[in-house]
């Protein structure tokens, strides 16, 4: 009997699952062109879980004046992310709405995939000066715009006060420059008690993209057609971090490897970090140093400069609801938007009237590191698809171990990245 | 006598009816019968049939087709002809997966092999408690490849993993096995081994079993010992089964991809010594959206293994004592 | 020494191996289980603490808010479930008739679908992903399952398993009169039992843990699998590793316990597998 009825509701299941009876076959079909007021459910990918919540809060303001568009938010895993959308796009089913990053964005835009807005934008006179221009830029395709900026992340350098403490060395100052922190560092590591003065940050983001530009050179030409790995700043910039590894006062890339930088520097491993500002929520919550740490701008090398990336709310071309869609965008980049955004203090908020409040989210902390340095920003570094930067990192990991001489590392990958950028044209 | 002879030319009398009615049966139905042989016949495969020409067959063509276009991100393709064939030919990564594809292959097969056979020969030996080693010994078969991975990147870290906290016991300062392009390979291996025993020593054990108990009661009589017996009779009379569970674990491993996947992963520097074939497949195919070229990198691994098969068909025959 | 007192001195030794290859292949499984039951500090001190000073429970709660092990547990379930009972019924129709009866074609059809077992499977996926993408199917269970349901392998071994019921039986029910559905349904199919469960068993565990197709059709984590759900935890940034090893050892027990319930029929359709394939 207990058989029959297993073998029976085993076939139900089958019969279900392939005809689709389900509620995955049919999504409701609203169209908005008709009348304004039909109802119209858009839906939404994204992947970072700490957001979640705030952007559901945001979207229940955005009802307020908009009741008859629901927003369905998909969550999916950044590893995950990318795979996942180029599947969607592939088989024509792409969210209405979704989070676009740099390196991804030229790829959407130039296969078309993308909704440009720049037009809407002008009707509607959103104020593209309230925006850092960087992002304005990295949003913009053969002179269309495809998004109003979401938030930023900069670059800061970390610290870990108890280490400091211990060693008797005083804090970090933004005065600093990279041979103060060397020096620092020095004295920080303790081989006996496991701890290293400093780190290697492996992102590039979040490590070499910033000390090239520091030291004088650049990742890749405005034109986005050359490399510039293998000029002077370029071979400076991250010849820096290697003499870290070598001198002991940084993990090695093995340990690196097996316990990736900020997971060290929360374990109280390491006593100083370059980390960018999306893990500002995450040290916050953790009980083991959320007392115990604070930050400083980048030390400088032979000058300013920080690496800024920031996300924005791209809108699928061939959506069905391309006016709800734009009216959410367009409020995810107000500035009460934004001011939800700061209050949480999840991410920079894009929108510079709503810096203030995004600095006093962690008062304890000096947040005020990462908008200093947005006067001297620089452009996240991207191409059309991006395949240069697995050679790049891939490259660049047998420097960190020591394989190879940065020099001749520096001339491979400009070699190889041109080779590829042609290609790419 | 009487009634034997009465029964004996019943079941005559029966058998011609039977006869009798079967050629009536074929003479009147033959052709319709036949007809209806065919449609029961062609039902019952038509769903196989149709699915794997469709899903397989229809598939292999079709990448093979792919295989001369630049088929991309969002599905969009144009005709390119041997393009990708001869970036193939001229692709480093190609040759440095494909050699450490065969290094993998070369160091599991044998060694899974091998103690898949001695710990099938120990069980095979009436001791108590075969059924207890048999089911601990193939608990890592039916393990999900995906923890596996998991839980042995975690014993194998460097700085606090439990390998080398437990050989820094006997005064070995360990490596960082996934991190090191030196170790990361041997660290696959151990964990490819781990999981491969199981699986193989039951097939193995199975044929073992299947050998009958006069041989080696003869062979004892002759004075052979376990070691002589071993080498004489089980080796050849289970030389069919090794064959089988030699060929299964090559193609096996030379396919290998989810533990590089996730237990190496392409941050570590050791991916460039351990990455394999299909892991470059995949790579192409579904990280860089690449999959022109992803066609003709899966139309390569056919080749290969065609080739291996056709000589595992020829070898077949010299080496397999086939009773 | 007497023979006895050898052969007792050979058994220890025969004990002593084993056990030590026993000891090798749990370890990692205590370890994961362990490791599951400790906090984060614990888990990342040196020297590395055995057992938990308290159980750390909440990890499997943690995990569960991480990703949604429930949903796992029945995308899993009702692709394996589909999976297996649809090659159990298409494999053994399939397999019957290449078995049992005379047609046209029979040879060349069966030689192609043989061929098929030749082919590594690198060469279906990205087709099999078009088709999929062709009819909008990315991210649904049905996309998952439908290319599973056909099976060279399994169609191969119900035939090899068909091949072996003497001729008598089938031909005393064409004379009462039985069509062929009829006699592999009501005769046949009771007699390949051990094939049939050699082939579900197969099936079952090649579905429960099967990786590459899962991550590249299902990229939605609602629609996700056990495994591929597990790949995208190792996947994540943070690495919280007692968090990590109670997603493992979540997607792991069940399988265990299925084989441990049905030790003998997993051992005996693992073994029919080998001797038959």
């Amino acid at each position: 009997m207990l058989k029959k009825i297993l073998i029976m509701s085993l076939c139900v299941m089958m019969a279900f699952s392939i005809t689709g009876c389900g509620k995955e076959s049919t999504q409701p079909i609203a169209n908005d062109t008709k009348d304004e007021k039909e109802e119209v459910t858009l839906t939404f990918a994204l992947w970072d879980t700490f957001q979640e919540p705030v952007l559901q809060e945001i979207i229940s303001e955005f009802q307020k004046t908009n009741p008859h568009i629901k927003v369905d938010v998909q969550l999916t895993p950044f590893g995950q992310y990318w795979t996942k959308l180029e599947t969607a796009a592939t088989g024509g089913v792409l969210p209405d709405l979704f989070w676009m990053n740099g390196p991804n964005f030229i790829k959407y835009a130039s296969n078309g995939m993308l909704l440009p807005i720049h037009e809407k934008a002008k009707t509607d006179n959103v104020d593209l000066t309230k925006y850092p221009k960087g992002l304005i830029e990295l949003y913009t395709y053969e002179n269309s715009l495809y998004g109003i900026p979401k938030d930023f992340d900069l670059t800061a350098l970390w610290y870990n006060k108890n280490i400091f403490d211990d060693a008797g060395v005083p804090y970090p100052t933004d005065e600093w420059t990279w041979d103060d922190m060397v020096e620092a560092a020095r004295k920080l590591t303790d081989k006996e008690k496991g701890i290293y003065g400093t780190s290697l940050q492996t992102s590039t983001q979040q490590g070499i993209y910033n000390t090239i530009h520091q030291s004088g050179g650049f990742v890749i030409s405005p034109d986005r057609g050359k490399s510039g790995h293998d000029t002077p700043g370029g071979i400076k910039g991250i010849q820096l971090w290697r003499d870290l590894i070598e001198e002991g006062i940084s993990p090695t890339i093995e340990e690196l490897v097996d316990t990736p930088v900020i997971d060290l520097f929360e374990s109280g491993s390491v006593a100083m970090v370059y980390a960018a500002s999306w893990n500002v929520k995450r040290f916050m919550e953790n009980e083991n140093i959320k007392d115990n740490i604070d930050l400083v701008i980048m030390p400088m090398i032979d000058k300013r400069a920080s690496i800024i990336h920031g996300l924005t709310n791209a809108i699928n071309a061939n959506t069905k609801h391309p006016e709800a869609a734009w009216e959410l965008v367009k409020f995810l980049g107000s500035k009460e938007a934004n001011e939800i955004w700061a209050r949480s203090g999840v991410v920079i908020p894009a929108h510079f009237d709503a810096l203030d409040i995004w600095i006093n989210s962690y008062p304890q902390i000096n947040l005020n590191a990462f908008v200093d340095q947005l006067d001297y920003s620089v452009m996240y570094p991207a191409s059309r698809d991006n395949r240069w930067t697995e050679m790049e990192r891939d490259t660049l990991r047998n420097v960190w171990s020591g394989e190879i001489a940065v020099e001749d590392a520096c001339k491979t990958i400009t070699q190889e990245m041109d080779k590829l950028l042609s290609q790419e044209r | 006598m009487e009634a034997g002879k009465k029964l004996n030319s019943n079941e005559k009398i029966n058998k011609l009816k039977i006869l009798d009615y079967i050629g009536n049966f074929k003479r009147n139905n033959f052709s319709k019968n036949r007809l209806k042989n065919y449609f029961w016949a062609y039902l019952l495969i038509f769903p196989t049939v149709a699915g794997l020409g469709v899903f397989y067959i229809g598939a292999f063509f079709q990448n093979l087709y792919y295989s001369f276009t630049n088929l991309g991100a969002f599905g969009r393709y144009n005709f390119i002809g041997l393009d990708n064939y001869s970036r193939l030919i001229s692709d480093p990564e190609v040759y440095q997966t494909l050699i450490n594809t065969f290094k993998y292959t070369m160091l599991v097969v044998p060694l899974t092999v091998g103690i898949s056979i001695l710990v099938a020969t120990l069980l095979n030996s009436k001791i108590k408690g075969i059924g207890i080693y048999r089911t601990l010994y193939f608990l890592p078969a039916v393990t999900m490849p995906a923890a596996v991975a998991m839980v042995w990147r975690w014993l194998f870290n460097g700085r606090i993993g439990l390998i080398n906290y437990l050989l820094s016991l006997i005064g070995i300062t360990g490596p960082a096995w996934i991190a090191d392009p030196r170790f990361a390979m041997f660290a696959l291996v151990i964990v490819s081994v781990w999981m491969g025993i199981g699986f193989n020593m039951i097939i193995l054990l199975a044929g073992l079993q299947g050998i009958s108990k006069n041989y080696y009661e003869a062979a004892s009589i002759d004075g052979a010992g376990p070691v002589k017996q071993f080498f004489s009779i089980t080796l050849p009379v289970l030389s069919p089964t090794i064959f089988f569970v030699v060929v299964m674990s090559l193609i096996n491993a030379f396919q290998t991809f989810e533990l590089i996947f996730l237990m190496i992963g392409k941050e570590s520097m050791a991916i460039d010594k351990t990455k394999t074939i299909v892991y470059l497949f995949y790579r192409h195919a579904f990280e860089w959206h690449d999959k022109g070229y992803a066609a003709a990198i899966a139309v390569l691994i056919f080749a290969i293994i065609l080739i291996f098969t056709v000589v595992q068909m020829a070898l077949q025959k010299k080496w397999v004592h086939y009773e | 020494m007497s023979y006895k007192k050898r052969q007792k001195n050979h058994h220890f030794w025969i004990h002593f191996v084993l056990i030590t290859g026993v000891v090798i292949t749990i370890t990692p499984f205590i370890w994961m289980i362990l490791t599951s039951l400790k906090t984060l500090g614990e888990s990342t001190q040196i020297p590395p603490v055995i057992l938990p000073d308290s159980p750390q429970w909440k990890n499997y709660v943690e995990v569960q808010q991480r990703l949604p092990f429930l949903r796992f547990y029945y995308n899993t379930i009702v692709y394996t479930a589909v999976r297996t009972i649809g090659q159990l019924i298409l494999c053994s129709m399939a397999g019957y008739a290449f078995a049992r009866i005379e047609f046209p074609g029979k040879k060349a059809i069966f030689i192609i679908m043989l061929s098929v077992l030749m082919i590594p499977s690198q060469s279906f996926l990205l087709p099999q992903f078009m088709i999929m993408a062709r009819f909008k199917l990315l991210n649904t269970l049905r996309a998952l399952i439908i290319p599973g349901l056909f099976s060279a392998f399994g169609t191969f071994l119900m035939r090899q398993f068909f091949m072996q019921i003497p001729k008598e039986l089938e031909e005393a029910a064409i004379l009462d009169g039985c069509n062929h559905f009829q006699i592999y349904k009501n005769i046949m199919l009771p007699l390949v039992k051990p094939g049939l469960t050699a082939l579900a068993i197969t099936c079952i565990l090649a579905s429960w843990n099967q990786l590459m197709w899962p991550l590249i059709v299902n990229t939605s984590i609602e629609k996700m699998t056990l495994s591929a759900g597990l790949a995208s935890l190792a996947g994540q940034h943070h690495t919280n590793y007692p968090v990590s090893m109670a997603g493992a050892v979540l997607a792991i027990w069940p399988m265990i316990v299925v084989f441990l319930l049905f030790q003998k029929q997993f051992i005996e359709g693992i073994a029919s597998t080998g001797s038959k394939g």
